[in-house]
């Protein structure tokens, strides 16, 4: 064993999980993608820009990456890890090519990814997520176009859409899936984190004063242009998300940030076989956990994002448990100073819920939008699979997500259904009844494509530990 | 796309399918091609319809292509004075 | 109401049975605890081969090619079969002379291999090694995309009016006058004769009936690369028989050899070995250099049956009247479905046309079923 625990992924929650860990006395090996610790939220800006915006975000960036520069966690960065198993060993290229790390423990913090409802002309050229955005802005100081248009839903919306004013850029409009009664509703909730409320006003102050037009339910019903994004068509909607009566709406625009709330990259856990249950609220199928963040599976842990939807200053609170779990699992931190630690955060995260909650509704999927997907729109970027060959292979007898990949390829392609799997599960739950009976991917490695060759190194023939042949 | 913040980063040299561009040292490649008005990175398979990257995060392959003859996402791929880049059939 | 023929288990073996079986007019129910096809019959690599063929199997492999080729002709529907060259490469002295032996012994079975060198390997497939010494070269080769083989079996099998239950688990057999009664969640089913063809899970299934045949779980591991450009042409494998390597129309290649990962029959393949998966891929990519460029996609894990003789288990049940067998065939996909068929012929009161592989041979004298059954 090279390590006490591993942690995967240097988002709020597992930089926190390692650091909690670390401070108990593991020895933690920290591994992300990413060439700086952060996650997506906390992105650490490119070095070489001056005069971008100082948000708090990038503050919490900021101080998170000292802390962990002066810790003992081992963090390994720009490391695409590739393989999880054993009990545990972790697999991962780096800039040396492939290397081991091995521990007892583990802890999965893999955050979240982009969802988006597919519309016609969604894969165009200066079509983007809303996330993708928010890398765009915060740590490359690049607005996304001339005149952006942010649509989708939840709170990325007004963050994009403030983002890139503060920037200096222009806003063609805001097209909120979700309505005026929507923000109404959700607002007692929202006002129990005052910080987090305040900042979102701010971002609807900001655009209020740059007189950009918003769309409150409204959807994109299209986006249009020959080579790359002209124009988009946007009609109303009800408050399901499917189309509602009222005149189409069309804005000029180049660049066309879009998103429908996130899903957790649960692919660690699911390769781990722990047991998962679908939570629409938290995203998707997301691992059953107990209140510290252990799995079903022993010495398994999991926090943040990606083992379900809570936000960043859950996360954080949540990594801090999972880390202490991890050390209390490994001996190193007694019963009564667990409890004396993970109680006051387990109330932290109590009183953080309802912000989170209602973020978290107003993210989710709305099966009626879903529904309302045409035949012809891609749903499957990388296999070009459309709905309508997706119904098609319900008709043909794929009852369940796995066998709707074999029967059409939805899923098979390089992004590993990352893109397409929640929709592409919530079309086949339409037609089986439910979530449950769609199912999700099997977890397979790579757990992202690796190159071939960085992956072998150097090798002699003689150097492939070649079986025994088969019987003649 | 377009940067609205200085940038001190030297301005370097690269190839894309032949055509020299310039770029700004460590900038993601990804985001130095959109700069450079080059948003269309490869065909889809079936209906060869154009592509470019989505979600900036290595997520979604979108922008996958050949620097120096190897497979990478320009996403996650800093750029580097005379790296060569060879785009996946544009259409 | 009782069917003339309950088959259970949906991988290729039994949906073939049951195919043939109802074309030849039984009343058939095919049972399967999943979807059809979703086992090895789904997940193998498609290789149609006789070069990785055991020597005894050479005859039906041969057949059984022949059928695959022209699936749309007896199956109805579309498998993605591509039929191609296929060489054995050998790289060390060693392998020379494992080549040419079993290049061989299986030329001898029937099967039309030469034995040609690196140079006139390279004409065969440009995309091959310039570190090629030997290599065992057959016509008859070629491949099916196997994640598309429940979908057509599943419209020919309803299209033969076969009642296909899918998604039933069968719990147990009972004997009972006249026939069978298989336990399902939903009820019994009932059937004068039964085919047991459950892949590894063969061993479970046939002890319901009393008999103990043991089989081997093997865990074999499997790749594959996103779409890339054409980097070869034929189907490649090495001399021992741990490689083999195509690519699909559609661009990703498949390496597949039987390198083992961990698994076992109770949780299926639980986890891949990456050294094993290095491993794999380092020998394709010496194999078909160009493939170097490529990325891994994704990998998986199959589970192949193997009984002691690493020969078939297709035919009666000793002591169980009514009672068959059908599965454990090496490189089933490849001969899977013609060897399904000769045991389809001997139910229909047909004599097969090549011989079946009786269990009797695999059964210790205690294994018989005893009185209770």
């Amino acid at each position: 064993m090279t390590h006490d625990l591993i942690v995967l992924g240097a988002g709020p929650a597992g930089a926190n999980a390692a650091l909690a860990a670390a401070q108990a006395g593991l020895k933690v090996a920290l591994l992300d993608e990413q060439d700086g610790a952060g996650g997506q939220v906390w992105r650490q800006p490119l070095p070489g820009l001056t005069g971008l915006p100082v948000s708090a975000e990038a503050r919490s960036g900021d101080a998170l990456r000292a802390e962990i520069s002066a810790s003992s966690v081992d963090l390994r960065l720009s490391r695409r890890i590739w393989s999880v198993g054993g009990r545990f060993r972790v697999d991962a290229l780096g800039p040396q090519g492939n290397e081991t790390v091995e521990a007892p423990s583990l802890i999965a913090a893999t955050g979240a990814h982009e969802r988006v409802v597919p519309f016609p002309g969604w894969t165009l050229p200066g079509v983007i997520g809303l996330a993708a955005a928010t890398v765009l802005i915060k740590s490359q100081g690049v607005t996304p176009g001339r005149k952006v248009v942010v649509a989708g839903c939840g709170p990325l919306l007004v963050a994009v859409a403030a983002g890139i004013l503060k920037l200096g850029g222009d806003v063609a409009g805001i097209v909120d899936l979700a309505g005026r009664r929507d923000w109404l509703a959700a607002l007692p909730s929202l006002a129990t984190q005052p910080e987090l409320l305040g900042r979102g006003l701010g971002w609807a102050v900001k655009i209020g004063a740059g007189r950009v037009p918003v769309y409150f339910g409204h959807a994109v019903k299209a986006a249009q242009g020959e080579h790359a994004l002209e124009r988009i068509v946007i009609a109303p909607v009800g408050r399901d998300g499917a189309y509602a009566s009222g005149p189409d709406i069309t804005l000029e625009t180049d660049a066309l940030c879009i998103g429908h709330g996130l899903v957790p990259g649960a692919e660690v856990t699911k390769l781990l076989r722990a047991e998962h249950r679908f939570d629409r609220l938290r995203g998707g199928f997301v691992p059953v956990l107990d209140a510290y963040g252990r799995t079903t599976v022993e010495r398994l842990l999991a926090c943040g994002d990606g083992a379900g939807l809570r936000g960043a200053i859950i996360a954080e609170q949540a990594g801090r448990l999972a880390g202490l779990a991890a050390a209390h699992d490994a001996g190193v931190v007694p019963a009564d100073r667990f409890a004396q630690i993970a109680d006051p955060i387990l109330a932290a995260i109590s009183r953080a819920r309802p912000f989170s909650d209602a973020m978290a509704g107003i993210m989710a999927l709305r099966p009626a939008q879903v529904a309302a997907i045409a035949p012809e729109t891609v749903v499957c970027r990388c296999e070009d699979v459309t709905r309508g060959e997706i119904d098609a292979a319900h008709e043909a007898g794929a009852h369940d997500l796995n066998q709707l990949k074999h029967f059409t390829r939805c899923g098979m392609g390089p992004c590993q259904g990352r893109m397409c799997g929640d929709v592409a599960a919530e079309l086949l739950a339409s037609k089986v009844g439910s979530r449950e009976q769609a199912g999700y991917w099997t977890g397979r490695p790579p757990l992202r494509p690796v190159p071939f060759d960085a992956l072998m190194g150097a090798f002699d023939y003689s150097d492939i530990p070649i079986p025994e042949p088969a019987p003649l | 796309m377009k940067r609205l913040v200085q940038d001190e980063r030297p301005l370097v040299a690269i190839m894309v399918d032949g055509d020299s561009i310039s770029a700004r040292a460590g900038d993601p490649l990804a985001t130095a091609l959109a700069l450079a008005g080059r948003l269309r990175l490869r065909a889809s398979p079936n209906a060869g319809a154009p592509r470019g990257a989505f979600c900036h995060m290595g997520v979604c392959q979108e922008c996958l292509l050949h620097v120096d003859g190897a497979l990478r996402q320009a996403c996650l791929t800093p750029v580097r004075a005379g790296m060569a880049v060879e785009l996946r059939g544009v259409p | 109401m009782i069917h003339d023929l309950a088959v259970v288990g949906g991988g290729v073996h039994g949906a073939t049975v049951a195919l043939f079986a109802a074309r030849g007019g039984m009343n058939v129910t095919l049972l399967e605890r999943g979807a059809l096809c979703r086992e090895a019959s789904g997940v193998n690599a498609g290789t149609l081969t006789m070069q990785m063929t055991r020597v005894a199997l050479i005859p039906y492999a041969l057949r059984a090619h022949a059928m695959w080729a022209s699936a749309r002709d007896w199956l109805g529907h579309e498998v993605g079969v591509v039929v191609c060259d296929g060489l054995s490469l050998a790289f060390t002295e060693r392998e020379e002379e494992l080549l040419t032996y079993r290049a061989g012994k299986r030329r001898e079975a029937g099967a039309p291999i030469e034995l040609i060198t690196g140079a006139q390997a390279s004409a065969v497939e440009p995309g091959v090694s310039d570190k090629v010494r030997l290599a065992g070269y057959c016509r008859v080769d070629g491949f099916a995309n196997a994640y598309l083989t429940g979908l057509a079996y599943r419209r020919a099998l309803l299209g033969e009016g076969v009642a296909l239950r899918e998604y039933t688990p069968v719990a147990g057999v009972e004997r009972e006058a006249g026939g069978f009664a298989l336990q399902t969640p939903t009820g019994l089913v009932r059937a004068r004769r039964i085919v047991l063809a459950g892949g590894v899970w063969l061993e479970p299934m046939l002890a319901w009936l009393g008999v103990h045949l043991p089989i081997k779980t093997l865990v074999n591991q499997l790749a594959v690369s996103e779409r890339v450009a054409p980097v070869m042409r034929t189907v490649v494998g090495i001399a021992n028989g741990l490689l083999s390597l195509k690519q699909y129309p559609h661009g990703t290649v498949v390496i597949g050899g039987g390198w083992q990962g961990l698994g076992d029959r109770e949780r299926g393949g639980v986890e891949l070995l990456p050294d094993r998966l290095i491993g794999n891929v380092r020998l394709a990519c010496h194999a078909i250099p160009a493939l170097r460029s490529a990325r891994l996609a994704r990998a998986w894990a199959g589970l192949e049956a193997e009984t002691k003789d690493a020969l078939p288990a297709v035919g009666p049940v000793p002591g169980v009247d009514g009672a068959y067998v059908c599965g454990s065939v090496h490189s089933g996909y490849t001969s899977g479905p013609y060897i399904a068929r000769l045991l389809a012929d001997q139910l229909l009161g047909r004599e097969p046309e090549l011989p079946l592989f009786p269990i009797d041979r695999l059964l210790s004298p205690g294994d018989a079923p005893r009185g209770h059954v």
